[in-house]
């Protein structure tokens, strides 16, 4: 029986009877590192998640956090920065951030192992600095999970004062398939006139796509009681169709945004179960996307003006577990027509387009098996970097303050510190062959069982082994060793292995002996931390003594 | 150290086993008269009848009418239901709530919503042993404030909260009181009216009765909107069927705490004092969090220097003791108790706190043992840490 409840056997037992623990006399390095305070909720860290977006995220905003839920921006804080910057690139889109900002992602080892797929998925993700990623490396994105199914809608707008003509609608009606599918068409295709007397839905079509105007006429005589008017423009090779209600065409434009280059998805309709949101999937493809499985490299596709949809329609299909890659085709001009920026959403993926086809109906047999590289669980979506630039950068960078302090970015933070403390003791002495090996090592720790067990586990696997044996020892080895961690605490192993080098660190330095550049790199990391929380600590227990006061 | 067989159970603050003969009240709701409380036929009348009886004998712990009495899923439910059913039914009347900093996070939470909602909320502060200054109260009502809502015994700490000054204060100011009363009902007497208390919340599940019931006092004539709309069960302001069964064993549950109450505090106030001075004088940097005498008679709370309290939760867990922590790493949030925060502890002391909360079933050997044990668990934990003096 699992006694310790959320831990595993071998924590417990670890727990139970901690190997070389104590203080040690005259060690010949010491490693310390974590703090015993806790900071959290009311911190904000580096987030400079994209230094354009984020100018334009207010206060009271929602940003999309780590754990598939939209979570408020209570703070938006601006600093001037001067420096490089990362770009960052991966299917899903493009990303600039300061080099010490925090990620979720995967790091892949070297090896030929890790090359296949199957192998990578073993990893254990974990926050890193964006400067420590490579080209190849995983990173996480999280796969919205509100859901919110509402079965019917209010349409809440009042009666015109000259709308005279219009014939009643509904004041509420059922959010079903039917109504989903005429949201996708009118997306994708469709315009709202504006004009007193003149206030009307208007959807073009090519003039063979006989079925979706049927589709149409038949969802409007359903849902509204309204019979469309349906033109046909053969010079054009058009078709439009017009639903004159003033009510319905103020509701649609309070819902979708005016323009194509504004246009949403509102909310209510982004949170829907995904099963519901299939129709919605349907229509937009069936109004303004493509599908092309004949050629050799079978595609799917769906191309927007406005920058949101496009990343909305990411993630809708998300939650569908399809992977989509989104390209961004500069403005233009095609044959003297100029063509405004547009965001290409791709499927091309074999699964993913299994998956889109069977959503749209269209039979696809997939003749070949290509490499898959991305990969979705129940919360994630794991897709490699593709590209890393840099760039110079001077200007503002902001920093979202977001609230619960279970933010995307701001658990970050809190992942490397939940109030532990490791301090880490090493004699150095030497093997037959000369070589530099840790001859002893001792462990004090303050912090939870975890942290305990990670601390002895790690004394355990350094002991007897070569100074740069000891050095490569990583989270992956020590969460193995323990049977595994719960998620919420695999800070505690990213501890034990920040202590280790520490203590390897403080020997060589003290003996003046060469360092390393990774070595340097971590040290120079920990060392960093501990100031900023020392900062914020400060900060922290103002706002406490402040609040007492009141 | 030596395991014993019997496990000790010192959590009764998180739940409470069912009494048996609370048990024993239950069965017939489940099989025998399971009546819809609404049906008009036989079963459902003897449901309803089953359901009235209830409303009376719980009214009646706290000197309440019956009809005055609304079942709930929760207490959790209880408090949301008071703060959002309140403002949301009075914000013509003001749109200002003032609560205290150690609420139940299901009050913070619920205040927070109210705030997005443009509700005002004023967060009082407390002393070090986790008290609130009545007339802090008195000086933070504004004419806009409508409600205020105040613990009345600290899950946490045990701090009893002087209710009845506080509810005389709001009397003369006309503004509503609520108190969050989940710890304290059943154990120390509470009568709404001598309190001037407006609504007040309890739950089955602390007081030996089964989980999945509570009430919400909510005084007559007073101004509240339901958040659960449906057939109008609870005189409209709590639908959807009720759950007979554990309504039934709710009053059966009162019923025993008001024959015994009294002489069970008296025991349990001896076992606390008793395990108090024990650990105090036992454990070196050991300390008392909250008042020594104006607590809730089963309630102890401690914290330890140089140790974190998830460890030893666990450790006494493996010896067969279950108790509880404040401590940040045995928090879904990794953040410490707000409560702790709020009487001036600091986080890394947050950390080493322990509570030790007892019951019915908790015998003087249980003390006995846990004397024995707590100061070794403790020693060997400080071994390991690296702060020592």
């Amino acid at each position: 029986m699992n006694k310790g409840g959320i831990y595993t056997k071998k924590v417990i037992k670890y727990f139970k009877k901690p190997h070389n623990f104590g203080r040690m006399k005259n060690p010949d390095g010491v490693g310390k590192v974590g703090n015993p305070v806790c900071l959290l909720s009311k911190q904000n860290i580096h987030t400079n998640n994209d230094l354009k977006e984020i100018n334009e995220i207010f206060k009271k905003d929602r940003v999309l956090s780590y754990n598939g839920r939209y979570n408020n921006v209570n703070r938006v804080v601006m600093r001037d920065y001067n420096g490089e910057i990362l770009i960052i690139k991966n299917k899903l889109g493009t990303v600039s951030l300061t080099p010490d900002h925090l990620i979720l992602a995967i790091k892949i080892p070297k090896g030929d192992k890790f090359l296949r797929t199957k192998n990578k998925k073993q990893l254990i993700p974990a926050w890193y600095h964006a400067k420590d990623l490579k080209k190849g490396d995983i990173v996480l994105y999280p796969i919205l999970k509100e859901k919110n199914s509402l079965s019917y809608i209010a349409i809440n707008i009042p009666k015109l004062k000259w709308d005279f003509k219009s014939k009643k609608i509904p004041n509420k009606i059922p959010i079903n398939s039917d109504l989903l599918r005429l949201f996708g068409y009118f997306l994708a295709e469709g315009y709202i006139q504006d004009r007193p007397c003149r206030t009307f839905i208007s959807i073009t079509l090519n003039i063979s796509e006989t079925t979706i105007v049927k589709d149409i006429k038949g969802i409007s005589k359903n849902l509204f009681g309204l019979d469309p008017l349906i033109k046909e423009v053969p010079k054009r090779k058009t078709v439009i169709i017009n639903l004159y209600s003033a009510k319905l065409a103020r509701w649609f434009k309070q819902l979708f945004g005016a323009g194509a280059d504004k246009k949403i998805i509102p909310n209510f309709v982004m949170n829907l179960p995904s099963e519901k949101q299939k129709a919605l999937i349907y229509g937009l493809w069936k109004g303004d996307g493509y599908i092309n499985l004949a050629r050799n490299g079978s595609r799917a596709g769906y191309v927007t003006i406005s920058p949101k949809l496009a990343q909305q329609i990411k993630t809708l299909l998300l939650r569908q577990k399809i992977v989509p890659s989104i390209y961004i085709d500069k403005k233009r001009k095609v044959k003297g027509v100029s063509h405004k920026e547009s965001y290409r959403i791709h499927v091309g993926q074999r699964d993913s387009l299994i998956k889109l086809c069977s959503i749209l109906g269209v039979k696809y047999i997939p003749r070949s098996y290509p490499s898959v590289d991305s990969w979705l669980d129940e919360k994630f979506c794991y897709t490699p970097i593709t590209q890393i630039k840099k760039s110079n950068y001077k200007g503002k960078v902001f920093n979202l303050e977001v609230s619960n302090g279970r933010s995307f970015i701001s658990e970050a933070f809190c992942l490397h510190n939940c109030g532990d403390v490791m301090w880490l003791y090493i004699k150095v002495g030497k093997d037959r062959k000369g070589r530099e090996i840790i001859k002893d090592i001792k462990f004090e720790t303050f912090g939870c069982v975890a942290a305990i067990a990670t601390s002895s586990v790690i004394t355990d696997l350094a002991k007897g082994k070569t100074l740069r044996k000891a050095l490569k020892i990583d989270r992956n080895q020590i969460v193995k060793s323990l049977g595994g961690l719960p998620p919420i605490k695999i800070h505690c192993s990213v501890l034990a292995a920040g202590a280790l080098s520490e203590a390897i660190y403080d020997y060589l330095s003290k003996n003046k002996k060469e360092i390393s550049k990774e070595l340097e790199e971590i040290h120079r990391r920990i060392e960093k931390e501990k100031k900023e929380i020392k900062e914020r600590y400060k900060e922290w227990i103002k706002i406490e003594e402040e609040m007492h006061k009141k | 150290m030596k395991k014993i067989t019997e496990k000790i159970y010192l959590d009764y603050a998180a739940t409470t086993p069912v009494d048996p003969r609370v048990f024993r009240a239950m069965l017939p709701y489940f099989t025998e008269k399971f009546g819809n409380t609404m049906s008009l036929h036989s079963f459902g009348q003897e449901a309803k009848q089953a359901l009235e009886e209830s409303r009376e004998v719980v009214a009646n712990l706290i000197r309440a009418k019956p009809n005055e009495i609304i079942f709930t899923s929760s207490a959790t439910e209880s408090n949301n239901l008071a703060l959002k059913g309140i403002a949301l039914a009075n914000r013509e009347r003001g749109r200002h709530i003032i609560i205290s900093p150690i609420e139940h996070p299901c009050v913070m939470e619920s205040a927070k919503w109210l705030e997005t909602q443009g509700f005002k909320i004023t967060r009082l502060s407390v002393d070090k042993y986790g008290f609130m200054n009545p007339e802090d109260v008195r000086k933070a009502i504004k004419k806009e404030t409508i409600l205020v809502s105040i613990i009345h015994a600290s899950n946490e700490i045990g701090t009893i909260q002087p209710i009845a000054e506080i509810g005389k204060i709001c009397k003369e100011k006309g503004v509503y009181f609520h108190t969050d009363a989940a710890q304290s009902f059943g154990k120390i007497p509470i009568d709404v009216n001598k309190m001037n208390i407006d609504l007040l919340t309890a739950s089955s599940h602390k007081m030996y009765g089964p989980k999945g019931v509570a009430i919400l006092f909510v005084r007559e004539g007073i101004k509240i909107a339901p958040l659960i709309h449906g057939g109008g069960h609870e005189g409209g302001l709590r639908s959807s069927t009720v759950n007979v069964p554990a309504i039934a064993g709710f009053a059966e549950a009162c019923r025993i705490c008001q024959k015994e109450m009294k002489k069970e505090a008296q025991r349990q106030i001896k076992l606390r004092d008793k395990l108090i001075k024990g650990v105090l004088e036992k454990i070196p940097d050991s300390y008392l969090n909250g008042h020594p005498q104006k607590r809730l008679p089963n309630n102890a709370n401690f914290w330890f220097k140089f140790i974190e309290g998830e460890s030893m939760v666990i450790q006494l867990d493996l010896l067969g003791i279950a108790a509880s922590t404040g401590s940040a790493c045995s928090s879904a949030k990794l953040e410490p108790s707000h409560v702790l925060l709020a009487i001036g502890l600091k986080p890394q002391e947050a950390h080493g706190s322990l509570r030790l909360s007892l019951g019915r079933w908790t015998k003087e050997s249980d003390i006995n043992y846990i004397l024995k044990v707590l100061p070794e668990i403790i020693k060997k934990l400080r071994k390991i840490s690296p702060f020592k003096s």
